[in-house]
């Protein structure tokens, strides 16, 4: 026998309440889409970094830089397998804007950031060209450059010959994965760098590396910091995820905060949702004694009302997801990192199944204990 | 006066009836609190983070950066420069004649947090000799100052609070070795008591660097700050910037502060719509319920208006209440808490305030609620008002 038309008609019995009802379910589970999405961004962005990427940073923040000859140490460490410096050079185009430049060995370095984009070709043409540069696409716009120009930056770092203007050719592009077309940035060969600048000659502000076996992390990253323990440059080596991790929970405890405030909003929309059962099943209580009378089990007139609170969660939980996923684009602006992940929605789902049978419990405990004659007595 | 005392007369009948109906009355008054709480704790981060701040900031004191900087961290200012300006007019002396400047470096220092071990950074300040004139809030509650020269540094009581291994005669783990924390400071609602402080000179030889970040002047009341400022505009090799700390504070923190009033707004409002559904259902609900009580009311006289006022009224008072527990449970839960946050004095460096909920708050908090009980009583009150009393009879 089709219970359906039953239930749908359950379901509209008193229509304001039912739309309220589910709008109040609707905005509720936006709610959960969107700060359930921060908390599956942040953890994205976590577990979609790599573990057998490493850099090595001076050990507190702000030390002066690290000699290049680290590198010949780190690169014997067991398990190393490629190493690139890096050196940060600022230069001024046409005030009032920096242009910020990782000085690098391009080749190393690109096969090192999978983040960064860049066509084989012009990796080719920065190694071959000293003096070469590479730079995103929104830089290029930004100052009306293009490939083949030639370029003076002037900066604060000052040249042997003591002048502070830095020619550079421009000689290709490439573009970062997380902010296409929109970071600014460049890449210039260390070497030329290095050679060339007055002060710090020699140094590097971090390593970065790739190590064979990405469950080796935490074991590498020890045994390089231990190489420089006690030495006048102490560095400290962490995994791209580990990094990830770090500059999460900087933020401040993110999951605690969207959880008390879910937790809030749940309850709230639970007691709802439960009272307005209580009363809709309220109100028939002597139909469900007709049906009761009628042969109906226990269990399926229970079943009629689980499956009305069942369309009502499961109606109002997808709107309010379909919503968060689409306000989601806005959020991120804000939080930095949001993603209504497809497990997102599921876990929401089985949420919303799990809220619509708790708010059916204390009301359909009375229709078994209803008597049938009773009840029809009273109506 | 008749439809006065009518309406008394209408909302004390509906209101003696909530009894009747906990269930329906308790959604509206939980909906709301529920609203009521979660906005009134963020916005009192806000509020924390805010006063932390500018808490200390006086108009008689200037911070001097480099042009183009918009911090003391993207700040750079040479011995020279800080010379410079030491002697220029409009900068307060001590005693015995001395500038009351602070030329200040940042740094950072690593720390853990106490509740949850994360790694964080808290911002070292170096400072100059003159700080406790240039910045009389401050002042040690325990130990003694750093001596300069030595690897000393003294701890602001607030970051003592958040992260572990800042006690007195702890070591504090640098670049070049481990600092003795020989003191602890206070200085009121103030972003400074998040850092620590130690000697500029001593900073900046083990750290090899040979500038300061910024500089703290103390000048002869607040007026002197446009002739101090002229002073500097007149020596164009200077190339530095002055801000009154008030204003220099306000467009610090301003980045942090919209964030949080953004999450507050979005968050609250979207709760808001939850609530004023919750509380559309209970009004209508109530009205159900009372459909003959309302109908024999105006079957005996009674006017519409009567009857649309007490159930206003009568949604009003249920949204007060949820208003007043809401409050009470974030004032319970969060008031006075400390948290740590980013947004210290350097991009990377926490900043330690405390959740305050202020008079303001609390009165947007009623405010909200009273909006959402009025709304969501609206339409069913004009609904009673208008059916008829016959169908209405009739139907019960």
């Amino acid at each position: 026998m089709n219970l359906l038309p039953l239930v749908w008609a359950g379901v509209w019995r008193r229509p304001w309440r039912t739309s309220f009802t589910a709008a109040s379910i609707a905005v509720a589970f936006l709610l959960v889409g969107l700060l359930q999405g921060v908390n599956a961004g942040f953890e994205q962005t976590i577990a979609a970094a790599r573990r057998d990427l490493l850099t090595t940073d001076a050990r507190v923040r702000g030390s002066p830089p690290m000699p290049i000859s680290m590198r010949d140490d780190i690169a014997r460490v067991p398990g190393v397998a490629q190493i690139a410096p890096r050196a940060y050079f600022v230069g001024i185009f046409r005030p009032p804007y920096d242009i910020p430049a990782i000085a690098t060995e391009p080749a190393a370095f690109f096969s090192l950031r999978p983040t960064l984009t860049v066509e084989p070709g012009h990796i080719d043409a920065i190694q071959a060209t000293r003096t070469g540069l590479l730079a995103t696409p929104a830089l290029l716009r930004m100052y009306e450059l293009e490939i083949g120009d030639k370029i003076t930056l002037r900066s604060r770092e000052r040249r042997l010959d003591g002048s502070s203007d830095w020619p550079f050719d421009i000689v290709g592009t490439f573009d970062s994965v997380n902010d296409p077309n929109t970071a600014v940035l460049a890449v210039i060969n260390y070497a030329y760098f290095d050679e060339s600048r007055a002060a710090n000659r020699g140094t590097v502000e971090r390593f970065y590396l790739r190590i064979a076996d990405p469950r080796k992390s935490v074991a590498t990253a020890a045994a390089i910091d231990a190489l420089f323990a006690n030495s006048s440059h102490e560095t400290r080596t962490r995994s791209d995820q580990e990094r990830a991790e770090a500059d999460t929970k900087q933020l401040g405890d993110i999951a605690f905060f969207t959880n008390a405030i879910l937790g809030a909003v749940l309850f709230a929309l639970l007691f709802l949702t439960a009272n307005a059962m209580r009363q809709s099943i309220h109100e028939r209580l002597g139909e469900f004694a007709v049906l009761k009378a009628l042969g109906f089990r226990d269990s399926t007139v229970f079943g009629l009302a689980l499956a009305e609170a069942l369309v009502l969660y499961v109606a109002g939980a997808v709107a309010g997801l379909a919503l968060a996923a689409a306000l989601a684009p806005l959020a991120d602006e804000v939080t930095g990192a949001i993603r209504v992940s497809r497990e997102v929605v599921l876990r929401a789902i089985g949420l919303a199944a799990l809220l619509a049978a708790a708010s059916v419990a204390l009301p359909s405990l009375r229709l078994y204990r209803l008597s049938v004659a009773g009840a029809l007595a009273n109506h | 006066m008749r439809s006065l005392r009518h309406t008394v007369a209408v909302t004390t009948f509906g209101l003696r009836s909530i009894p009747r109906r906990p269930g329906n009355s308790l959604v509206i008054v939980i909906g709301i609190a529920g609203v009521v709480a979660v906005l009134t704790s963020v916005l009192a981060m806000s509020v924390g983070f805010q006063r932390t701040v500018s808490g200390a900031a006086r108009p008689d004191r200037a911070i001097v950066l480099t042009t183009g900087a918009e911090s003391e961290s993207s700040s750079t200012l040479s011995r020279e420069q800080v010379r410079t300006f030491e002697t220029a007019p409009g900068v307060a002396q001590d005693p015995d004649g001395k500038p009351l400047v602070s030329a200040e470096v940042l740094l950072v220092a690593p720390v853990s947090r106490k509740h949850n071990a994360a790694d964080a950074y808290i911002t070292l300040r170096g400072v100059g000799e003159q700080l406790f004139r240039v910045r009389p809030e401050i002042e040690l509650v325990a130990g003694r100052m750093f001596e300069p020269g030595l690897r000393e540094v003294i701890v602001g009581q607030a970051a003592q609070t958040q992260f572990a291994g800042l006690e007195l005669g702890s070591l504090l783990r640098l670049h070049d070795g481990d600092w003795t924390i020989v003191g602890v400071f206070a200085g009121g609602d103030n972003v400074r008591e998040s850092e620590v402080m130690a000697d500029a000179q001593t900073v900046l030889s083990s750290y090899k660097l040979d500038a300061f970040n910024s500089a703290t002047v103390l000048l002869d009341g607040p007026s002197a700050l446009s002739r101090f400022d002229q002073a500097l505009q007149r020596e164009p090799a200077l190339n530095v910037k002055v801000y009154a700390e008030p204003a220099y504070v306000a467009m610090v923190s301003r980045p942090t502060h919209r964030l949080l009033r953004i999450v507050a707004f979005a968050i609250g409002g979207i709760m808001s719509i939850g609530a004023l559904f919750g509380a559309l259902n209970t009004m209508y609900s109530a009205l159900i319920a009372r459909t003959t009580e309302i109908a024999t009311l105006r079957a005996i006289g009674f006017g519409s208006a009567s009857v649309i006022a007490s159930i206003l009224i009568e949604a009003l008072l249920l949204a007060l209440a949820g208003a007043c527990i809401g409050i009470a449970i974030a004032y319970a839960a969060f008031n006075g808490r400390a948290i740590s946050t980013l947004g210290g004095a350097r991009w990377d460096s926490q900043v330690v305030y405390a959740l305050t909920i202020t008079p303001g708050l609390v009165a947007l908090a009623i405010g909200l609620a009273c909006g959402i009980g009025l709304l969501g009583a609206l339409f069913p009150a004009l609904r009673a008002a208008r059916v008829s009393v016959a169908d209405a009879l009739r139907m019960s």
